[in-house]
C-alpha cells in the first residue's frame, strides 16, 4: 500500500492504493466514481477512459500509483461548474447516446480533442475516438455531436 | 405533437453526466461476489469435483452446485432444457458447473481457480454435419433440434419453366453481441423476504419466472429490476447472471453482486447461429423469379435457447422480400458441442439475406439486367403474396425504399480500380413468429396531478422509453410531456414481453395506445379536454383511489402450418434497401465500406433521431458481420481476437426514412431495430463482387479470406 495524491476533477485527493492496483479500480472502488466503466479490462475498448493531464488514457491499463502528482479528469469534470458542457448538450441533442456505456469515455476523448484542436475536421474527430468502441451508434451521431460542440465552443471563445 | 419529433431521450442526461446506474454500479462493499466455474471441455462426463481448496480459502462463503438448487435446474426461453449448473455432464466449453461466493471479487475468482474437476471426455460434435451422422447423442431425443419447411406452389415445376437457374452455397459463422457492458447484476432479500435481482437485461418478467422455478418459490416473491443496460442485441434475453445471483442470495441470505469479465462474457452467452445455406434460384429471361429452393443447416450448440425460433424465422424469410410463386425451404437445426447459439439481432434473417441478395445479383448478371431493376420487378408490394402466402394488405414499402435509393444508384460512378457498388434488400416480420406475443402496461395518475406510465419494457439503449412516452402524449392529446415513467420493475409493471424481434415500438406502443384510449375517455368525462386542470381531477379522484387503466395488445398472427409453414406469421413487416460503395485494395485484401444509403420503411418514425441511430448502428454491425467479426470456439476470448468496427471502419451513411403507415401499429409505426442490420452484409458482398469480380460466399470476408479469393481469381 502507498499513499498517492493527485488532482481529481479539480480537487486535491489523496488515497491509499495497492502496488498493482489499476486507476480504474481505484476510481471505482475507492472513490466511487462509477462513471468510469470497465468494458474489457485489457485496453481494447476505451470505456474506462480518463484524462491524465488532459490526455486520454485507458484507466484499466494505468497503475493507480502513476496518477500520483497528476491531474485526473473523469466525465464528472465536464459539468462540475453546474451546467452541462457543450459536448454533453450536443451528445444529448444529436442522439449520440444510446445505451450510454461508452458515453463517458467518448466525451472525455472529445474534450481532450477540443482542447488541442478547436476546429477539428471529420477525420480528426474519427481519429480522436478511434480507440473507443461503441456497439450501438455506429459512431455517426457521436461524431456529429463533437462537430456541433466544437462550433459552439468556438463561438463561446 | 410529440410523434415525428426528435424528442430528447429521457435517459440521455444521466448518461452524459455519468450518473446512470448500470448493474455493476449498484454494487456496494457489503455485497458478496459470486462467480462461475465453467467447463474447460466441450463434451465430457464430470467424474469428480474437488472444491476443498476453494472452500479452505479465507473469505470463501459458499460453493454451490446443482445439488443446491431447490427447484428445477433447467431454464430456456422457448423450452426448459438448459441446466443452470451442469449435472454430471457438460456439453460445451464454458458451461456453468459451480458458483463460488466470496467476500470479495478477488477471493471469489481466486477460489474458482482452485476447484479441481476431473472429466472423462466424450466425442466433440464439432459441426452440424458430424452431428447428423454421429451415433453420439447430445440429448436423448437425437441431434436434430428442429426441422421446418416452407412449401408454396411447386418448386420443381417452377425450375423447369425457368430460363436461368443459379445454385450456390453460403455460410456464416458465430457472431458475438459484444455489447460494451458485460453481464452484471446484484441481488438481495428485501424486508418482505422476497428475492430481488437487478440486472442488465432485455426481459424482466421472463427472468422473474425463471428465478421462481429455480428456487421453487412463487413468482410473486421474486422481483426483477432492469438496471440501466449497456446494450443487448439478443444476448441478454437468456438467463445469464440472474439465476446464479438469486441462488447465491437464497443460500447466503446476503446481498450478492456478479459481473462477467469480457472473457466470461464471450464464453458465457449465446451467439448468432452459424448457418450453412444451399440456395437455388430460378427466373425467366424477363427477370421474374419463378422458383426458390433453400436448404438451411444450422448449428444451435447443445441447448435450444432460441434455436427453434431462428430455424423457423430463417425459413419463413428465406426468399427475401420478393414475390416467388414456387418455394421449397428446408431449415434444420442440429445440436453440437459448440457455444449455445441464440437470439441475435435478426434471428437468422441477416444470414439468409446474404444468400438471397447474392443470388439475385447473379440472376441479374446472367440475364443482363440491372440489380436495382430486378429488385423492383420482384419486390413485394401491397397485395403481394409472401412465401407463406400471406397477403400484404398494407404498409409494404419496399418499392418506396428502392425508389429512395434509385437516384443514387443510377448516378453511381466507380472511383477507379477496387471501387464497387452493391445493393441489399430485406423484409422482416415484426414480433414473434406465428405465436401470441402480447404486451401489457397500465396508466394511472399521481396525487400531484401527473400521468404515470407503468412500463415493463426494457430499454436496452434503443430508446423505447422515449418512444413510448411520445406515443402516450399524443394518444392523450397532451401539450407537454407531463408524464412520470415508472419502468423496468416487475413489482410495478405488467408483462410487456421481451425487447426482441423489433417488437416494442409496435406491440408495446399499441398496448400504450390501448390504455391511453381508456384514460382519455375517463379524462373526457372529467372535463379535462374542456379545460379542467389535471391537478383538480386527480385531487378529487384521490379520495376514491386513483383509477388505473390497463392496456394490452397482441398482434394478430396465425400459427404456421406445421408441414408447409403457410399462414400469416406476423401482423406486419418492415422493409429496407441498402446501397453500399466499397473500396477493395486488391493487393492487401482490405475492403473498406465507403458510403451507405439506407432506406427503411418503418411505417412511421416516432422519433427520427432514434430511427437514424438504429440505422447507423445496424450498418456498423453489418460492416462487422461482413468484414471482420468471427467468434472461434475455444479461441476467441477478447477484443484482441474479436474485431469490432471502430470509427475508422465506418462508412458515411445516409439514412432515408420511408413511412408507409401500418394501420394496426401505433400512429402507423412498425419497427427498425433488426432491419437496420439485416441487408448490410449482403450489400457489401455484392459491392465486393462489383469491385473485384470475386463473389464471396462465406462470411466474414476478412482480409485473409478476401486476399486469398482475389489471388485465386487472378490465377484463373
Ligand atoms: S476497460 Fe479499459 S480499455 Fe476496455
Ligand atoms: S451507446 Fe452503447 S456502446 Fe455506445
Amino acid at each position: 500500500m502507498k499513499t498517492i495524491s493527485f488532482v481529481l476533477n479539480g480537487k486535491k485527493t489523496s488515497i491509499e492504493v495497492d502496488d498493482n492496483e489499476t486507476l480504474l479500480g481505484a476510481l471505482r472502488e475507492r472513490l466511487g466514481i462509477t462513471s468510469v466503466k470497465e468494458g474489457c479490462g485489457i485496453g481494447e475498448c476505451g470505456t474506462c477512459t480518463v484524462l491524465v493531464d488532459d490526455e486520454p488514457h485507458y484507466s484499466c491499463l494505468t497503475l493507480a500509483s502513476k496518477a500520483n502528482g497528476r491531474d485526473i479528469k473523469t466525465v464528472e469534470y465536464l459539468s462540475s461548474s453546474g451546467v452541462l458542457h457543450p459536448l454533453q448538450e450536443a451528445f444529448i441533442k444529436s442522439g449520440a447516446v444510446q445505451c450510454g456505456y461508452c458515453t463517458p469515455g467518448m466525451l472525455l476523448c472529445a474534450y481532450s480533442l477540443l482542447l488541442k484542436n478547436a476546429d477539428p475536421d471529420a477525420r480528426d474527430i474519427k481519429e480522436a475516438i478511434s480507440g473507443n468502441l461503441c456497439r450501438c451508434t455506429g459512431y455517426i451521431q457521436i461524431e456529429e455531436a463533437i462537430k456541433n460542440a466544437a462550433e459552439i465552443c468556438k463561438c463561446d471563445r | 405533437m410529440f410523434i415525428g419529433q426528435d424528442i430528447t431521450r429521457v435517459d440521455a442526461l444521466d448518461k452524459v453526466l455519468g450518473t446512470a446506474a448500470f448493474a455493476h454500479d449498484l454494487k456496494n462493499n457489503t455485497m458478496l461476489f459470486a462467480c462461475v466455474v465453467r467447463s474447460s471441455r466441450p463434451h465430457a462426463m464430470i467424474r469428480k469435483i474437488d472444491a476443498s481448496a476453494a472452500l479452505a480459502l479465507d473469505g470463501v462463503v459458499k460453493v454451490l452446485s446443482h445439488k443446491d438448487i431447490p427447484g428445477e435446474n433447467l431454464f430456456g426461453a422457448i423450452k426448459k432444457d438448459q441446466p443452470f449448473l451442469a449435472e454430471g455432464r457438460v456439453r460445451y466449453k464454458g458451461e456453468a458447473i459451480l458458483v463460488v461466493v466470496g467476500v470479495t471479487e478477488e477471493i471469489a475468482r481466486k477460489a474458482s481457480g482452485l476447484v479441481e474437476i476431473e472429466y472423462e471426455d466424450l466425442e466433440y460434435i464439432s459441426d452440424p454435419f458430424l452431428s447428423m451422422r454421429s451415433a453420439i447423442l447430445i440429448h436423448d431425443g437425437g441431434n436434430l433440434l428442429s426441422h421446418r419447411k416452407v412449401i408454396k406452389g411447386d418448386a420443381g415445376k417452377g425450375f423447369e419453366s425457368s430460363d436461368v437457374v443459379v445454385e450456390n452455397t453460403y455460410s456464416t459463422t458465430w457472431i458475438d453481441h459484444a455489447y460494451m457492458e458485460t453481464e452484471a447484476g446484484i441481488g438481495y432479500t428485501d424486508e418482505r423476504g422476497h428475492i430481488v435481482v437487478a440486472s442488465s437485461t432485455q426481459n424482466i418478467h421472463y427472468k422473474m419466472k425463471e428465478i421462481a422455478r429455480l428456487l421453487a418459490i412463487p413468482p410473486e416473491q421474486v422481483r426483477v429490476v432492469q438496471a440501466t443496460t449497456g446494450g443487448g442485441f439478443g444476448g441478454k434475453l437468456d438467463v445469464t447472471v440472474e439465476g446464479y445471483i438469486a441462488l447465491a442470495v437464497y443460500h447466503t441470505k446476503r446481498p450478492v453482486v456478479m459481473r462477467y469479465t469480457r472473457e466470461e462474457s464471450f464464453l458465457g452467452h449465446t451467439k448468432r447461429h452459424p448457418l450453412y445455406i444451399e440456395y437455388k434460384t430460378g427466373a425467366g429471361k424477363d427477370g421474374n423469379l419463378t422458383a426458390v429452393e433453400v436448404n438451411i443447416i444450422g448449428d444451435t450448440g447443445p441447448y435450444i435457447s432460441y434455436g427453434e425460433t431462428v430455424c423457423l424465422r430463417a425459413a419463413v424469410h428465406a426468399t427475401g422480400p420478393y414475390e416467388v410463386p414456387n418455394v421449397l425451404v428446408n431449415s434444420r437445426m442440429f445440436y453440437t458441442n459448440n457455444p449455445v447459439s441464440g437470439a441475435m439481432r435478426g434471428f437468422g434473417v441477416p444470414q439468409l439475406a446474404l444468400a438471397h441478395e447474392s443470388q439475385l445479383d447473379e440472376i441479374a448478371e446472367r440475364i443482363g439486367m440491372d440489380p436495382l431493376d430486378i429488385r423492383m420487378k420482384n419486390a413485394l408490394k401491397r397485395g403481394s403474396l409472401t412465401a407463406t402466402s400471406q397477403v400484404l394488405h398494407h404498409s409494404a414499402g419496399l418499392l418506396e425504399t428502392l425508389k429512395g435509393i434509385e437516384p443514387f444508384w443510377r448516378a453511381r460512378r466507380k472511383q477507379g480500380p477496387g471501387s464497387g457498388f452493391g445493393l441489399g434488400c430485406m423484409y422482416y416480420g415484426i414480433g414473434n413468429t406465428g405465436i401470441s406475443n402480447p404486451s401489457s402496461c397500465y396508466l394511472t395518475f399521481t396525487p400531484e396531478g401527473r400521468v404515470e406510465m407503468h412500463s415493463g419494457v426494457c430499454d436496452i439503449g434503443q430508446g423505447s422509453d422515449t418512444v413510448l412516452l411520445q406515443i402516450l402524449c399524443d394518444a392523450l392529446g397532451m401539450e407537454e410531456m407531463g408524464i412520470d415513467l415508472v419502468r423496468g420493475d416487475t413489482d410495478t409493471s405488467l408483462d410487456a414481453g421481451s425487447t426482441s424481434a423489433s417488437r416494442q415500438t409496435y406491440i408495446s406502443g399499441m398496448a400504450v395506445c390501448n390504455a391511453a384510449q381508456k384514460m382519455r375517455e375517463y379524462l373526457e368525462g372529467q372535463g379535462y379536454y374542456s379545460g379542467k386542470p389535471l391537478k383538480d381531477i386527480c385531487r378529487e379522484a384521490a379520495e376514491k383511489g386513483l383509477p388505473v387503466f390497463k392496456g394490452h395488445f397482441d398482434p394478430p398472427t396465425t400459427a404456421p402450418d406445421p408441414e408447409t409453414s403457410q399462414g400469416a406469421p406476423y401482423a406486419t413487416y418492415a422493409f429496407a434497401t441498402h446501397m453500399t460503395e466499397v473500396h477493395v485494395d486488391e493487393v492487401t485484401g482490405v475492403c473498406k465500406a465507403v458510403k451507405v444509403h439506407a432506406a427503411h420503411d418503418v411505417g412511421r418514425a416516432i422519433n427520427v433521431s432514434n430511427v437514424k441511430g438504429q440505422i447507423y448502428g445496424g450498418v456498423a454491425m453489418g460492416v462487422g458481420l461482413a468484414l471482420m467479426e468471427e467468434f472461434i470456439p475455444g479461441k476467441t476470448e477478447s477484443f484482441d481476437n474479436y474485431y469490432l468496427p471502430t470509427s475508422m471502419d465506418m462508412p458515411e451513411v445516409e439514412a432515408i426514412v420511408v413511412e408507409d403507415r401500418e394501420p394496426t401499429g401505433p400512429f402507423g409505426a412498425k419497427g427498425v431495430g433488426e432491419p437496420a442490420l439485416i441487408p448490410q452484409a449482403a450489400a457489401i458482398v455484392n459491392a465486393i463482387k462489383d469491385a473485384t469480380g470475386v463473389r464471396m460466399r462465406q462470411l466474414p470476408c476478412d482480409i485473409e479470406r478476401l486476399k486469398l479469393a482475389l489471388e485465386k481469381n487472378k490465377i484463373k
